[in-house]
């Protein structure tokens, strides 16, 4: 009886492990990657900044396997788009690697390479291999790297937009008493706009007030934002698709086919009440917001001078929860969607330029840096979300000790890729051949109504106008038009 | 009978070098450099102006319609008059701010030579990496002026404010470049004959009134020189911009309009035709300051 029970648990830990190692096989590894011809050095772009360069290792990796220098040039993320759009309509093809973010990837669309092409012809289990790798990944995301249903490029990084509380604050007795006490409700997390100005004001206070019974000795803000002049498009993105709305509505027939882009009375209406919105925030921010970028809010929340931020991309958490360690002993961030539930949403993607004197190691080098051994590095030691779900539902961030902030994180993206799933792939920004510079227009439109220096109507004019006047010049496909 | 000889071929040096030649010979390279890297970008230029082009495709030609879409920019024409503002503040400050340092280290101080190295260092630090620091130096809440302020017991003050930031932005510019005034001026000043002011002195003149009637006009070319210069720069100014606020907060100015238009939305027609205004405009105004600075150089009888 016992010699049974031995056999059978042998048998069961032979099966589990013949299962374990099927599945670690069926992600893709370096180990997958055919030997590779052509030695061409491949060139890319990394963004600046220390995170960033953690990343580098784990690129290098693939020299080492397959003997193709990979070439990394660092650019601060706002100068990305002009360096390389320049290199894609020259047809240089200095880039191998395009670093897009995934607004602009129907835009470079004809000069990067349908990725199935290329698993189709380097990749021994042709464009199986590719799908099977892609089924771990977060179909959202998938989606916003796609240009008219073709994968063109594969996420390195995650960028949704996530809304910051202070945890360690709304968790505070005291502050949830004077809260409730003034407000007649509990203090949690907000998911409407009333329910953020009432915090926004709640949180706002003087040096010399208090603040879970201390005495605060700076000012504190209700809120923090980014109204500069860089990217001011994303956090109204997040209001306009948190009501519902977009920049542009995206006409389809009834088979689903685009049929025409219009901007309705609708989105100019929704724009106006979103930056109106926006504007309104501004009073319980510090007047510094004005010309701020992520790095500033970033700093608000790690030295403890803003409470809620209702509008930063996820991956700057990790970072912001270090500085917040560091100044503020207890202090805790809390990751919520932000009001309305649809963040700003995409990745930092790579994608194989058809201008490239080795497209077969360029393709590897996709495959291998949105592989889920480079996701796992980008995430663990970099903080940087990846579009792995597999990555995500590690069980090893989820343990309790780990959760805080890496578990946090990942769960945040899991929930709100879900939530959003089903709009996505119908926001304006992914489908059009207008969206880099259409999105770079709406950043210096808005943050002129942010700071005054036009009304809210003259900017959704501008933006109506110019939003029709570059997309005529630039997406042939499909015609554009106002709805008066 | 003797013959005569041959009139002998003059060597191509001999040729490049003869009087009627050699003003050609040391002026040809720096014309054909300047007309590859100056006249053909800007003809290609004034070519694009009249096309739209956003870099897909052939250009196609659109007449004035970039010129007519201009002149009804309230954004353009917004950057146009600020870029005057600037140009206005900035030169008055450093010819007054410069004369004033200039005619003080015109005399012998205890550490003068420090203090005019040290004057230079602004002139040294590449524009870009200034304007990082001024950023960071002003900011609102982490910014070292305003840490200074509290510090003292004021209050913290917005340097950025949509209403003030254009005169920060022309600050930054002025504590970059009035060292450039003063030196040049206090060269001027080094190089005004002694016997002139010794002749008024003993006429009985005194400060202001010698400072009005000699030190003035003979420095004036100077000043013309430094407004020149200090034009041409100012309507390209640009690095400032890119550290701080990147045209926003009403900071936009005419080459940053352009930039923005030309290499970030990638409108290569109307950005040609922002450029081929900001160039007329250049041009115009240099002439006229060339113009008063001949009149300045001419000899008074």
């Amino acid at each position: 009886m016992r010699k049974g029970f031995a056999i059978l648990v042998c048998v069961l830990c032979l099966v589990a492990l013949v299962a374990s190692t099927a599945a670690a096989q069926a992600k893709f590894g370096l180990n997958d990657i055919p030997t590779i011809k052509n030695k061409k050095a491949l060139n890319l772009i990394i963004e600046t900044g220390e995170n960033h360069t953690k990343a580098i290792p784990a690129i290098q990796e693939f020299t080492k396997k397959t003997g193709v220098q990979v070439n990394v040039e660092r650019v601060a993320s706002s100068g990305v788009y002009g360096k390389e759009n320049v290199e894609l309509m020259a047809g240089t093809g200095f880039y191998d690697l395009v670093y897009v973010e995934t607004a602009w990837t129907t835009e470079w669309s004809d000069y990067l390479y349908p990725l199935m092409d290329l698993a189709k012809k380097y990749d021994p289990k042709k464009e199986a291999g590719l799908k099977a790798d892609l089924a771990f990944m977060s179909p959202s995301i998938l989606v916003c790297g796609q240009a008219y249903g073709q994968q063109m490029v594969l996420p390195f990084y995650t960028f949704d937009m996530v809304m910051w509380i202070r945890q360690d604050v709304y968790d505070d007795p005291t502050e949830k008493a004077n809260y409730k006490a003034k407000y007649g409700a509990e203090l949690k997390a907000p998911t409407t706009l009333d329910q953020l100005h009432k915090q926004a004001a709640f949180f706002t206070r003087k040096k010399g007030d208090k603040l879970k019974g201390q005495v605060l000795n700076h000012d504190l803000y209700g809120l923090s934002m980014q109204a500069g002049a860089y990217q001011t498009n994303d956090e109204t993105s997040a209001r306009l698709w948190g009501m519902g709305s977009d920049w542009v509505t995206v006409v389809r027939d009834s088979a689903g086919k685009i049929k025409e882009f219009v901007i309705t009375k609708a989105n100019k209406q929704a724009l106006k009440d979103a930056i109106t919105e926006y504007k309104q925030d501004l009073q319980w921010d510090s007047p510094g917001a004005l010309t701020a970028n992520f790095d500033f809010v970033v700093a608000q929340m790690g030295n403890g001078n803003a409470i809620i931020c209702p509008t930063i991309w996820a991956n700057c958490t990790t970072w912001a929860n270090g500085i917040l360690q560091e100044k503020v002993p207890g202090g805790k961030i809390g990751m919520y969607p932000t009001v309305g539930g649809h963040p700003y949403t995409g990745a930092w993607s790579y994608g194989v330029s058809k201008k490239t004197k080795n497209p077969e190691a360029a393709y590897w080098l996709v495959r291998w840096i949105a592989s889920y051994d480079c996701a796992k590095i980008v995430f663990n030691d970099v903080g940087l979300p990846p579009g792995r779900i597999d990555v995500l539902e590690d069980p090893e961030i989820h343990k309790p000790a780990n959760y805080y902030p890496l578990g946090m994180v990942a769960d945040y993206h899991i929930n709100i890729w879900k939530a959003t799933a089903k709009d996505v792939g119908n926001y304006w920004y992914f489908n059009t051949k207008a969206g880099g510079k259409v999105y770079d227009m709406q950043i210096y439109a808005v943050s002129k109504a942010l700071t005054g220096e036009q009304t809210i109507d003259q900017v959704v004019a501008e933006i109506t106008r110019q939003t029709l006047d570059l997309t005529t010049k630039f997406d042939k496909k499909y015609k554009i038009r106002e709805e008066k | 009978m003797s013959s005569q000889p041959l009139p002998r071929k003059p060597t191509i040096w001999e040729t490049l070098t003869n009087e009627k030649n050699f003003k050609w010979t040391l002026l040809i390279p720096l014309l054909l450099l300047l007309a590859i890297f100056m006249l053909y970008p800007l003809l290609y230029s004034f070519y694009f102006s009249f096309h739209d082009w956003g870099m897909q495709g052939a250009p196609t030609f659109s007449g004035l319609n970039n010129f007519r879409q201009l002149v009804n920019d309230r954004g353009f024409l917004l950057a146009f008059g600020r870029t005057l503002e600037v140009l206005v503040i900035c030169i008055a400050v450093e010819i007054l701010l410069g004369l004033a340092l200039a005619m003080m280290w015109n005399r012998e101080f205890p550490g003068q030579n420090v203090v005019r190295g040290l004057a230079l260092l602004p002139l040294l630090v590449a524009p870009l990496i200034l304007s990082l620091l001024w950023n960071f130096m002003m900011d609102f809440d982490f910014g070292m002026f305003n840490q200074i302020l509290q510090a003292v017991g004021l209050r913290k003050v917005y340097w950025w404010a949509p209403k003030m930031a254009l005169y920060t932005i022309c600050a930054i510019t002025i504590w970059q470049w009035l060292p450039f005034s003063v030196f040049v001026l206090l060269a001027g000043l080094k190089g005004l004959p002694k016997d002139v002011f010794e002749a008024a002195k003993v006429d009985g003149a005194r400060g202001w009134y010698t400072f009005r009637r000699l030190t003035l006009p003979m420095l004036t070319p100077l000043i013309m020189i430094i407004i020149v210069l200090r034009s041409m720069w100012l309507i390209r100014l640009f690095d400032p911009l890119f550290g701080t606020t990147r045209g926003g907060v009403n900071t936009e100015l005419l080459d940053w309009i352009t930039y923005r238009t030309a290499f970030v939305m990638f409108d290569i027609g109307y950005g040609s035709a922002m450029a081929i205004v900001s160039w007329a405009f250049t041009m115009i105004l240099c002439m006229l300051m060339f113009r008063q600075l001949m009149k300045a150089l001419k000899p008074k009888e």
